[in-house]
């Protein structure tokens, strides 16, 4: 029982931490000839920050028993900023076939889509064991 | 006894055994549905590239082709700019059969604000272009203004947006159907916000090869031949007329590319075709094994008054679902790779790569369930068949 409550916090976890590693190297913004920086890059710092935030939160919910339906749900919610921050909150660059909107943003969407569902399905755990003691 | 219920109940109880079916079809799955997709892709690009191209001949400097690979330019969207004479294109027309000429002039940006790379502007003679203007007046009545810009697909800018080129403001005016190449990195305009552009590249103390004003030279000539002529002799009549001057065919620039795909296509294939016997074998093992560990599962309801054509049901209804879930699960996984990294796939094959249409995808989507539901079923047929040849009794002996 206590299973199916810290797992889907395992799978938040090692999927943030893959976002947060990702956002700097292999799945980070496009980098630029000149050295300098355009918009992808400050998208790429917060889906950095965006990462190390769920991070703490999955790791939270994997120790704290008692507040782990809240953190999931919370968790969840990070998971829509987080797939909503290339392209929607933050411009990438104006040209599909750039590293950031090839690569970046899908990945991203992707792994803050999979760690939402797990957060979701942490979460339901929770509630259905907190039913449960009621 | 209700069939369905009892497969359902049968596979809920033995989750390990269920999930492996499930991902060995699911695995099959991904395979034809990703590499199908793939291989469509790549037909549906070259389908597109020839329709763009719309010229028989191009005329471009010699040094192109040593510069930068004037294929690459198409289909990778790499960034040239190669100058011959003006009058390449009143010349080409003296040659007999030359029906009309089309001269574009070719500037790589330094970095246009939108983004780290350069982009290709292309100028076109308006007067006289038929190959860009045909598929600019899709979405632009009338001509190209005074620092007006058509954009090729990849470009993010929505009509009236302003892109800066130069530091100069373009304004987006038409944007182009994809092609799947490198045409839909370009940006397309003018000769006289060219002009504009060369010059305030000059400003910014960055030299090209040509000055602004300077109308005496251009990038590439696209050359129409008339109905009736051979396209190769006029081909080489102009290959001999023109010096310093390489004429490519548009036929086998585009053939070059059709023979690499159809070798993708062969790989894909017989990948899939190993891929699909290996699990196809696996499968049929699968179901051997698992019917001769539930043999006695299957005596007890045999003697509970099942008979071997409901036994035999029961197998093919749990085979088919777990073929059915893991198609969807497949299908899915694949849908997601294949559609969301397109762009990617598109990039690392340096092929002309265009998804299909949405109905083909689905239709292609279904086609996959529907196909590993029916192999997965298929599997299991022989186990079932040798489910319904063994008695009862000896099953229930043999168990013991």
């Amino acid at each position: 029982m206590v299973k199916k409550q810290v797992i889907p916090g395992c799978i938040t976890l090692v999927l943030s931490l893959v976002t947060a590693i990702g956002s700097t190297t292999f799945l980070g913004p496009c980098v630029h000839e000149d050295g300098s920086v355009g918009a992808c890059h400050w998208a790429g710092r917060a889906l950095l920050g965006l990462g190390l935030l769920l991070a703490v939160l999955s790791l939270l919910a994997v120790l704290l028993r008692r507040a782990r339906g809240g953190l999931y749900l919370s968790i969840a919610v990070t998971c829509i900023l987080g797939m909503l921050t290339p392209g929607t909150l933050i411009s990438l660059c104006k040209m599909s076939s750039m590293h950031c909107r090839a690569v970046m943003q899908p990945a991203m969407i992707l792994l803050f889509a999979a760690a939402g569902t797990a957060a979701v399905c942490g979460a339901a755990a929770s509630m259905r064991k907190e039913k449960g003691r009621v | 006894m209700k069939i369905l219920p009892l497969s359902m109940k049968n596979l809920r109880r033995k989750p390990g055994r269920t999930a492996v079916l499930v991902l060995l079809t699911a695995f099959l799955a991904m395979a034809v549905f990703g590499g199908s997709v793939v291989v469509l892709s790549l037909r549906t690009g070259l389908r597109n590239l020839e329709a763009r191209l719309g010229a028989d001949i191009i005329l471009v400097p010699s040094e192109a082709q040593s510069k930068v690979s004037f294929q690459n330019m198409f289909l990778q969207g790499t960034t040239g700019a190669f100058y011959m004479d003006a009058s390449v294109a009143d010349k080409a027309m003296e040659v007999p059969g030359v029906e009309k000429t089309a001269p574009q002039t070719f500037l790589a940006s330094l970095k246009a604000d939108c983004c780290s790379i350069r982009i290709q502007v292309i100028g076109i003679d308006q007067n006289r272009d038929f190959t860009v203007q045909p598929w600019i007046a899709r979405s632009l009545t009338g001509q190209l203004g005074d620092m007006d810009v058509a954009v090729g697909c990849e470009v993010e800018a929505g009509i009236g947006e302003i892109i800066r080129i130069y530091e100069q403001r373009c304004r987006v005016v038409a944007r182009l159907e994809p092609t799947g190449t490198g045409l839909d990195t370009a940006v397309y305009c003018s000769m006289q916000t060219m002009d504009t552009l060369l010059a305030a590249a000059e400003a910014k103390g960055i030299s090209h090869k040509i000055s602004s004003g300077d109308d005496s030279v251009v990038s590439a000539v696209y050359v129409k031949v008339k109905d009736g002529y051979d396209i190769d002799t006029v081909n080489t009549a102009l290959t001999g007329k023109l010096r310093k001057v390489t004429a490519v065919r548009t036929r086998s620039m585009i053939t070059g590319v059709s023979d690499s795909l159809a070798g993708i296509s062969r790989t894909v294939s017989v990948l899939i075709g190993v891929i699909w016997l290996l699990a196809f074998i696996i499968l049929l093992l699968a179901y051997i094994l698992s019917i001769k560990e539930r043999s006695r599962e299957f005596a007890v309801l045999r003697m509970i008054g099942a008979s071997a054509k409901m036994l035999g049901r029961l197998t093919l209804f749990e085979s088919g679902i777990c073929g059915c879930i893991g198609g969807l699960a497949g299908t899915g996984a694949a849908a997601v790779g294949a559609l969301s990294f397109s762009a990617l796939i598109g990039s690392s094959l340096g092929l002309p790569y265009l998804l299909p249409d949405i109905g083909t995808i689905l239709l292609l989507a279904a086609g996959t369930v529907l196909l590993t539901a029916a192999v997965s079923a298929l599997a299991s047929a022989f186990a079932a068949w040798r489910l319904s040849r063994i008695h009862p009794g000896t099953a229930l002996r043999e168990g013991n």
